[in-house]
């Protein structure tokens, strides 16, 4: 059912702080968010994943509020799993069980469905994906795109309003990558993407660049990308490297 | 809670795990199969209580068939073997051994030695002559002479375990829940 | 993960998994009751014939399963040879080797999804009290999800080892591989929470598809 009143921002994050041993990881973020396609850019160890963490209500903020469609992910995980689906940076962070079955069944039967319902879904979905014949397969047996596609699959089979991606291609080579954006171009719901690359949000409706913990940009990738480029090579061509966190 | 479950599983994945290695070796190149260092990890690491249950779980997964104990033996057969005692002393060694470290607040690296020589040794190898002595027909002393051989090699791993533990506790300073 | 089930299946593959798993303790039961050779002995041949009538290949993998066991008898062999209680020693040897032996049969005819199955209906009386077994399940297939990515990272860092140092790894590598252990833990418990957590939410209407079209 959908809610006939205005609808509330999908994304809406107040001054949201996350401080983890004594560093800063988000420093005041405020932004709402609207659009289908949200790209996150960053560089390593810039806050990127700690926002992710954040916003799928993994982690709680130090202070500050992130709510999505209105409801507050960390405590209310009956609304989270509805609104919102995360693909870890790193499939084997995120495949939980022996067989890529149990995997995909996991998840829908996180949302109350019947066993044998949960079948159906999960041949339906690896039909969808034109991969039935991965059923029975032992997930570590699995290519590491093979893996990621596996949790693509099961982060879908749930249906959420919001799929959050972090950095779903690092790790794969060129072919793997193409066919794995792909689908994800082909999803029908909203999708926040996480990245270090910018061609990846070439064609995205919104980019938010994350730097230091902070918004450091926030628009459309023609006005945001070009600097971030320019700002990397900059960076690249220093020594920063040497420096350690505090 | 998730974060109890995911640790309990995953030192019972680390007990098979440290079974399934090539034997690593001591400092004068004696290998050793580390699976008993891992009970005591479970107790020094997790604490009594999910220590025990995480060797539980590992004893459970060797019941239904899988070959997780050293040398990739399972199944229903080695709980009828003589050897059935020491699989019995595991939960309570690691318990034995998490209730230790909760208790003791001495310096770490000698509390979890001491507490795997008392647990991972003391106590595992009272059960472990006991299930001999049922097995083979023997009284427990016979029982327990036929096992002596191998209590030194035990007390060695127990002084790794300990320092293991302490270079785990600077390591991840979070996760020693025998000490949160 | 590869489970202890014989690949050779045979007629015994084909019994309910509850009943193995019921007559294995009341034969085990029987076999220390009985305190003399000769019906040992019988027990034995009863054993053996059990194994034989599923082929020779599955008898000789039987027999293959028992090789922990010389070292006992060979301690006892030792030990009743030198005080004189043949009787003795014959007994418990052949109560030895009957008992393990029938325990591996069962093991070896018993898929692990019976096994499982047999366990989870073990598991029912603490379901009606309002016991979530839940945990349980979930445990056991977070074993065997992460035995084997665990024994591949202890290799890659035996590897790592080796390809620095010229002795074998040593248990040095054990800390590191604990430490691994923790932190897989850590992203199972976030990759757990982000699909609901260990108890599931209610049951709620599915929201309208998002399956690539």
């Amino acid at each position: 059912m959908r809610a006939t009143s205005t609808p509330a921002p999908q994304f809406d994050l107040r001054d949201l702080t996350l401080r983890l041993s004594g560093r800063t990881l988000l420093d005041g973020i405020t932004l709402t968010a609207n659009e289908r396609r949200i790209g996150i850019i960053g560089r390593n160890g810039s806050g990127k994943t700690t926002l992710a963490r954040v916003l799928a209500g993994l982690i709680p903020p130090t202070s500050g509020t992130a709510t999505l469609n209105g409801a507050d992910m960390m405590h209310d995980r009956k609304a989270a799993l509805r609104n919102i689906g995360i693909l870890f940076q790193n499939p084997d962070h995120q495949i939980i069980f022996p067989t890529v079955r149990e995997e995909l069944a996991f998840g829908l039967l996180q949302l109350g469905r019947s066993k044998s319902q949960v079948a159906t879904q999960v041949t339906d979905i690896l039909s969808k994906f034109n991969k039935s014949h991965w059923e029975d397969a032992a997930t570590h047996t699995l290519s590491q795109g093979q893996k990621q596609l596996v949790c693509l699959m099961a982060v879908l089979a749930m249906a959420p309003k919001t799929v959050l991606l972090d950095e779903p291609y690092s790790g794969l080579d060129i072919a793997t990558r193409l066919q794995l954006q792909r689908y994800v171009a082909r999803i029908d719901t909203t999708v926040v993407l996480i990245t270090h690359d910018p061609d990846a949000l070439a064609d995205f409706d919104r980019v938010i660049w994350v730097d230091g913990g902070k918004i450091r940009a926030d628009g459309p990738p023609a006005t945001v990308l070009p600097p971030f480029v320019a700002q990397m090579h900059d960076w690249g061509a220093l020594d920063d490297l040497a420096d350690l966190p505090d | 809670m998730e974060r109890n479950i995911a640790r309990i599983a995953l030192f019972a994945a680390l007990i098979a795990a440290l079974g399934f290695l090539p034997a690593v070796t001591l400092g004068f190149g004696v290998p050793i199969t580390a699976q008993s260092l891992a009970v005591m990890l479970c107790g020094t690491v997790l604490g009594a209580k999910r220590g025990a249950l995480a060797v539980l779980l590992f004893l459970a997964l060797v019941a239904l068939g899988l070959p997780l104990l050293a040398g990739g033996r399972g199944g229903l057969g080695v709980f009828a073997s003589p050897t059935v005692g020491f699989l019995v002393g595991f939960p309570i060694a690691a318990f034995t051994t998490g209730l230790i470290v909760e208790r003791w607040k001495g310096p770490l690296p000698l509390v979890a030695s001491v507490a795997s020589i008392i647990g991972g040794v003391v106590v595992l190898y009272v059960f472990g002559a006991m299930g001999l002595a049922l097995m083979l027909g023997k009284t427990f002393p016979e029982a327990a002479l036929l096992v002596t051989a191998f209590i030194p090699g035990d007390i060695i791993k127990a002084v790794l375990a300990g320092g293991i533990t302490s270079g785990l506790a600077k390591a991840r300073p979070d996760s020693l829940l025998s000490r949160a | 993960m590869i489970s202890l089930t014989s690949p050779t299946k045979i007629w015994a593959h084909r019994l309910p998994a509850g009943v193995k798993l019921a007559a294995l303790p009341l034969t085990t039961l029987a076999l220390f009751a009985v305190s003399a050779p000769a019906p040992l002995g019988l027990a034995c041949v009863a054993t053996a014939a059990l194994y034989l009538s599923a082929g020779p290949l599955f008898a000789r993998a039987g027999i293959t399963s028992l090789r922990p066991l010389w070292p006992f008898l060979l301690v006892i062999a030792l030990w009743h040879g030198i005080s004189g209680e043949i009787a003795a020693g014959l007994t418990i040897s052949l109560r030895l080797i009957n008992a393990v032996a029938l325990a591996n049969f069962v093991t070896m005819t018993t898929p692990l999804s019976d096994m499982i199955a047999v366990l989870s209906w073990l598991l029912t009386p603490l379901r009606k009290l309002g016991l979530s077994t839940r945990a349980i399940e979930l445990s056991i297939a977070l074993v065997i999800r992460f035995t084997p990515a665990l024994t591949h990272k202890g290799e890659r860092l035996a590897e790592a080892w080796r390809a620095r140092a010229r002795r074998r790894p040593s248990w040095k590598i054990i800390t590191p591989m604990a430490a691994l252990a923790l932190d897989d833990a850590d992203h199972v418990a976030l990759a757990l929470r982000a699909r609901g957590g260990l108890e599931p939410p209610p049951t709620s209407p599915p929201n309208p598809s998002s399956f690539p079209k």
